[in-house]
């Protein structure tokens, strides 16, 4: 009996923090369904009196939907492209050879993690202009910065993508390597056949943390890229400031829109929507491939 | 001879595996120097100096400790930012840490349904971003009067009258509560992986010697959960002082590097000075969770 009732008040509280957890996202699309007038309405809470889609017309308007969600969409998955392969590259090493000074980089990695990036963006900057004046091509304002770094290892939250890898490699049996090097393969044969095949699953939930990390980073993205490009989070990050001339020239001089809570969220909404579509698809793999860093002591 | 032999084959092995270590490490160690690396010590050095652009270039000036004054003693907005960024990152970081061992310790108790709920303390992994993050805390919410009831409650007032610092980081705490929670998305799993490599045997071993479940707690989960405990710790941190929307620090050195016409060296101090103050909270993580000697008595169980 207290058995039960223990379990019962398990249930009870992780309902509760569950709730807590989707509360904000709950918000988001209650009010994001208000009309202006329910906004104001102290009476209402929740439920909207005269629910309107209106906001999201307003909000993807301002957001620049859907050039920013094609820009958004196809620099992440570009940048998480180029964080997979090195990553992956970077695993195997770790995994399969025994080379000198093998401890010392793999501590470096961690520490590459630990780095605060705000200790690192100056110097980057200042590399990147140099390299700007000594080549003569464009690198600010274009993503060529980003995609350097995630070429070279040092994108977002690298490490963590290393380490899935790495504990990954670690599984696959050293013994189908051998196999592969008898009949002739190299190193690089080796581990686009061997491992990179065998760990397809693998490679693809780097790939999609990756995608979500590069879609939500946005220091970064502000500080090389600038505005020069439309991408949906940065678009969110000055939501607020462009609203009133991009919503009242769309619509006409006459009306007078005034920003509230309900386009804000509205706009919250659709820059989230594509990641929360993601997740609906493959959030056992998120889920997994956090379970396989393996950083959890073994 | 034979042995010279297997020496030399020994040699040869060794150099193979040098050679493909680092040509698949390559990318990364070319990447680690220059854009890590070199961009750190860089800072330390530019933090002496003062850097000025123009046309040809920069022109980088030796300030001494120039910036390190103006930045304690001159500079009235560096000092608060900090105390603010301490009063957020310790309070959220023991709550993210210790929320998620808990939900974690929920979580590994059940069976069914598991699975609904590690999809849904997960799901913030997903949306977090420092924008979306900005227009959830700056929600007013609909109906008026709720925070004001927490400003106003017992407790915060009783804390506020010994220190009002402490009682606005609680009532921020409670505030963003949500938001905090939503740190914890990868800490669970981790705590959750964590906990379920411990061996059942030594529970059970512990439950037959007639240890309560409090005694199994402090016993045997804690001291075997600690390496998790400190991964997460120092994960939480570099989530949470990498967010603007929460970081008054991060936005500081933000706006100075986004000033490109100058202004760089100052730019640099402040983030060392941030840097270092990070990288000792996180030093502190790791004294407190560093292994310790078992006990003599605890030796022969």
């Amino acid at each position: 009996m207290a058995k039960r009732i223990g379990k019962a008040v398990t249930y009870l509280l992780l309902t509760c923090i569950g709730y807590i957890y989707l509360e904000p996202i709950f918000q988001m699309i209650s009010r994001a369904l208000m009309s202006s007038a329910d906004v104001i309405n102290p009476s209402i809470e929740w439920l909207a009196r005269n629910p309107t889609l209106n906001n999201f017309r307003v909000a993807a308007k301002v957001l620049k939907i859907p050039g920013s969600l094609i820009n958004s969409m196809g620099f992440s998955a570009l940048l998480a492209l180029l964080q997979t392969f090195v990553a992956a590259m970077t695993g195997y090493g770790l995994s399969r050879f025994r080379f000198r000074g093998k401890n010392f980089w793999f501590v470096m990695i961690l520490l590459a993690f630990i780095l605060p990036t705000a200790l690192l963006m100056i110097p980057r900057l200042i590399i990147f202009i140099l390299a700007q004046q000594a080549t003569g091509i464009q690198f600010l304002g274009t993503p060529i910065p980003q995609v350097l770094m995630a070429v070279l290892g040092q994108g977002v939250n690298s490490t963590i993508l290393i380490l899935i890898c790495w504990n990954f490699f670690n599984l696959v049996p050293y013994s189908l390597d051998e196999a592969a090097m008898i009949d002739g393969a190299g190193p690089l044969q080796t581990f686009y056949h061997i491992a990179v095949k065998l760990s397809v699953s693998t490679v693809l939930i780097v790939f999609l943390f990756a995608f979500v990390w590069n879609w939500n980073e946005t220091y970064q993205t502000s500080t090389f890229l600038g505005g020069s490009m439309d991408l949906l989070p940065a678009k969110l990050s000055v939501f607020d400031s462009q609203f009133e001339g991009i919503a009242n020239a769309g619509v006409g001089s006459t009306s007078n829109f005034k920003i509230n809570e309900a386009y804000k969220m509205a706009a919250t909404l659709i820059s989230i929507a594509p990641l929360l579509v993601l997740y609906g698809f493959v959030q056992k793999q998120f889920i997994q491939g956090i379970e396989n860093t393996g950083i959890t002591g073994e | 001879m034979s042995q010279k032999k297997k020496l030399r084959k020994t040699k040869s092995f060794q150099r193979r595996q040098d050679k493909y270590g680092y040509l698949f490490m390559m990318p990364w160690i070319l990447g680690f120097l220059v854009f890590t690396l070199i961009p750190f010590v860089m800072t330390i050095y530019l933090s002496f100096t003062e850097v000025k652009q123009d046309i040809r270039g920069f022109n980088i000036a030796f300030t001494g400790i120039y910036n390190y004054r103006q930045l304690f003693l001159v500079n009235t907005d560096f000092t608060p930012a900090l105390v603010s960024f301490l009063g957020m990152i310790v309070p959220y970081t023991l709550v993210v840490v210790i929320m998620s061992f808990i939900l974690a310790m929920l979580l590994n108790s059940i069976v069914r349904g598991k699975a609904v709920y590690r999809t849904i303390y997960f799901l913030p992994v997903v949306v977090l971003s420092g924008p979306v993050m900005y227009q959830l805390m700056n929600l007013t919410p609909q109906v008026e009067g709720q925070v004001n009831e927490l400003y106003h409650s017992f407790l915060i007032r009783m804390i506020q009258s010994y220190s009002p610092q402490a009682a606005a980081a609680m009532v921020s705490l409670f505030d963003n509560l949500s938001v905090i929670l939503w740190f914890t998305g990868i800490p669970i799993v981790l705590f959750i992986n964590g906990l379920q490599k411990i061996n059942p045997s030594l529970y059970e071993a512990a439950r037959i010697d007639s240890a309560t479940s409090w005694q199994l707690l402090w016993k045997i989960t804690m001291p075997i959960i600690r390496p998790t405990a400190l991964i997460v710790t120092v994960f939480t941190i570099v989530q949470l002082g990498g967010m603007d929307t929460i970081n008054p620090v991060l936005v500081m050195i933000k706006e100075r590097t986004a000033n490109t016409s100058g202004g760089f060296g100052y730019a640099a101090t402040i983030s060392w000075i941030y840097s270092l103050i990070v990288l000792l909270i996180i030093g502190a993580a790791f004294v407190l969770f560093r292994e310790r000697k078992i006990k003599e008595t605890h030796k022969y169980w």
